[in-house]
């Protein structure tokens, strides 16, 4: 799907809970904090964590410039399943 | 002690291959981005179809106006309590919404899109639904994608 993005012209970052996957598949650009599958973008109702995981996965927009680029980020959020 | 080569010799491993790299050049600074979600979460409007579990390759165009009440997850590919509990951990529309008001970026895309990754049919999400998905993205002039559920 980013792929395809990409192909029309429109920039793309895919937040990742499994980086390896998204190498894999021919990421352009990924952002990986530590999260599981179900919460992507942080915690459920942790306003401060989803905004800082989408404004950081945002910023790599501007910071990548090579594509296949990976960059963790500093978040951290375990599921208590 | 001369290297032993063997033409035609095949590994029996599986290798996965990489596909080459795709990029679109950013242009432009983020405060002056529209900016739309793309999530293979499930995520759809309460109104809209689900999704069937057994694999679907169809998409849900997800209005930006949307509220986080009228939004909901069909996927049985992941744990779902997260999601069913605050739909921005997929589907971050009120962060980017804060963020469009905060002036961090230009604005939210009038329509996002949703849909059920995790396997189902390859071929048909790879030359039907993502380029149906761009294609929508372009028509609304979006600058730039966030995705999640990778």
């Amino acid at each position: 799907m980013q792929r395809a993005i990409e192909e029309v012209g429109i920039p793309t970052v895919i937040i990742a809970a499994l980086p390896p996957v998204v190498r894999q598949a021919g990421t352009p650009r990924a952002a990986a904090p530590i999260v599981p599958m179900g919460a992507n973008a942080g915690a459920p109702n942790d306003i401060a964590m989803q905004t800082e995981i989408v404004k950081a996965s945002l910023n790599l927009l501007e910071e990548i410039e090579t594509p296949g680029k990976i960059v963790s980020l500093p978040f951290e959020y375990h599921a208590v399943i | 002690m001369s290297m032993t080569v063997v033409k035609g010799l095949q590994s029996e491993i599986f290798v996965p291959i990489t596909p080459k790299s795709v990029w679109a050049p950013v242009t432009k600074p983020l405060s002056e981005m529209t900016v739309a979600l793309a999530t293979a979460a499930g995520v759809h409007r309460v109104d809209q179809e689900r999704f069937n579990l057994a694999g679907d390759f169809t998409w849900r165009k997800i209005p930006n106006e949307s509220t986080e009440a009228e939004l909901m997850v069909t996927h049985g590919g992941y744990d779902n309590s997260d999601v069913n509990k605050d739909v921005n951990c997929m589907f971050p529309i009120t962060r980017l919404k804060e963020l469009a008001a905060a002036g961090f970026i230009k604005e939210c895309a009038p329509f996002h899109a949703g849909f059920m990754g995790g396997g189902g049919n390859i071929e048909k999400f790879t030359n039907e639904t993502g380029p149906q998905i761009a294609e929508m993205f372009k028509q609304e002039g979006v600058d730039a994608v966030l995705l999640t559920a990778g």
